[in-house]
């Protein structure tokens, strides 16, 4: 079992003309990386944007990922630097808020004014977060530890078997499980699945 | 669906999943929409539990992604997948390209060298050659061991190589009387006294490049 491996087997089926499997990398990480570009902006909007953006400089650098590290590694750095320049441009731009960009409070003010633009977005987010939660609260005690310590702790199965002290075996099978019970919730509510809220949003 | 597939599909978005069976679960994860969209939850799911704050869960930016992608043009220099070179395929190519090479430079000097019967005429015309009728009397030597027993008499000025003084060519005979035949020396001997020229202390030998066709003369390996 590689590191890596689920990255490199869509990575390398890119590179070999599958624009496809560049999909489930962009659905895998767009959380992470609009998270990680709101270090840098804090407008919503904004930090989709240059998501975006460093997910195509991505994609057209692809040919020349040999796989030295691993992808997400590789996709990050593209998107902080993605998110620098936009910062440096934007700051050269003459035409902006008229406001204090250095303040918090700005920045929380820019966020909600393009937020505005898009309230079902924020409703959605809310209804989603709210609906996780409450299966996450419904499920058996040892199901909610596994999916818990793999998505916020970021352990790996083998030191959630270690810390739960069962097989790794067990273990995937309890995340699968809590991910089933969960994802039967979210479609019960998004009878269209989660296309309808690309739609809304 | 199967479930042992979403299992499969749930360690592969953990990247708990075995190399090979990544290979083929990634084949089917870019071509099947509804094991995608259950793909896209997983990862809706993992956002909702970090509670990122900001963050959009229904976030456009893949779909937006994927048809700005859609529209890049293709990888044509990773279209196939690479292969390791075969081993035997630089020694193959590099011999392939020393017997071309032969080839065409055996076709080349056959195209610059005449026909023995047209061309070779008009390059000595002018060359007188001394042409050894009896070998037996002068051999002459290999310009180097083992190389071909021919030569070619190389250009001189008209006659002044053609004479030879008789009484000289009739002291190497009798010099080398122990190696030539006996018939041969007394036919040689003979020739000189019957072919005495008017200019006393020269023989003339064949000087006819112009009406005799000019060959290589043969030393005769004997």
């Amino acid at each position: 079992m590689g590191a890596d491996a689920s990255d490199l087997s869509l990575v390398r089926r890119v590179q070999r003309g599958d624009k496809g499997a560049f999909d489930a990398l962009v659905l895998k990480y767009q959380h992470k990386l609009v998270k990680l570009v709101m270090r840098y902006v804090r407008n919503p909007a904004e930090a989709e944007d240059i998501a975006q953006e460093a997910f195509i400089k991505a994609y057209r650098a692809l040919p020349q990922f040999r796989g030295d590290s691993a992808f997400y590694t590789w996709l990050y750095r593209i998107a902080i630097n993605t998110a620098k320049n936009a910062v440096v441009s934007r700051d050269r731009s003459p035409i902006e808020y008229n406001i204090d960009r250095n303040s918090e409070e700005s920045y929380e003010m820019q966020g909600r004014m393009k937020d505005s633009e898009t309230p079902e977005a924020l409703v959605l987010t809310d209804e989603i977060r709210s609906i996780v939660n409450a299966a996450i609260e419904a499920l058996p005690e040892d199901l909610r530890t596994a999916i818990v310590l793999r998505e916020l702790e970021g352990l790996s199965y083998e030191e959630i078997a270690a810390a739960m002290d069962c097989p790794v075996g067990t273990v995937r099978s309890r995340i699968f499980r809590a991910r089933e019970a969960i994802d039967r919730r979210l479609r019960e509510v998004f009878e269209g699945g989660l296309g309808r809220t690309e739609e809304l949003g | 669906m199967n479930e042992e597939l979403d299992s499969q599909l749930s360690a592969m978005f953990d990247d708990e999943l075995a190399s090979a069976e990544c290979e083929l679960l990634a084949r089917r994860l870019s071509r099947d929409g509804d094991l995608k969209a259950r793909w896209e939850r997983y990862a809706v799911i993992a956002a909702a539990i970090r509670a990122e704050r900001g963050v959009r869960l229904n976030a456009r930016v893949a779909r937006r992604v994927s048809v700005i992608v859609g529209s890049e043009p293709e990888f044509a220099g990773l279209a196939a997948p690479r292969r390791a070179p075969r081993r035997w395929a630089r020694p193959a190519a590099g011999a392939a390209v020393a017997a071309s090479v032969a080839a065409v430079s055996i076709l080349w000097l056959r195209g610059q060298a005449p026909p023995a019967s047209v061309a070779v005429a008009p390059q000595f015309a002018a060359v007188p050659t001394v042409r050894v009728t009896t070998p037996a009397v002068a051999p002459a030597p290999s310009p180097r061991p083992g190389g071909p027993a021919s030569y070619v008499v190389p250009p001189n000025a008209r006659g002044a190589a053609a004479v030879v003084p008789a009484t000289e060519l009739a002291n190497y005979v009798v010099a080398h009387s122990m190696f030539s035949p006996p018939m041969a020396r007394r036919n040689l001997l003979s020739s000189f006294m019957t072919s005495e020229p008017a200019e006393a202390g020269a023989i003339p030998v064949s000087t006819d490049g112009a009406q005799d066709p000019p060959r290589d003369a043969k030393s005769g390996a004997q």
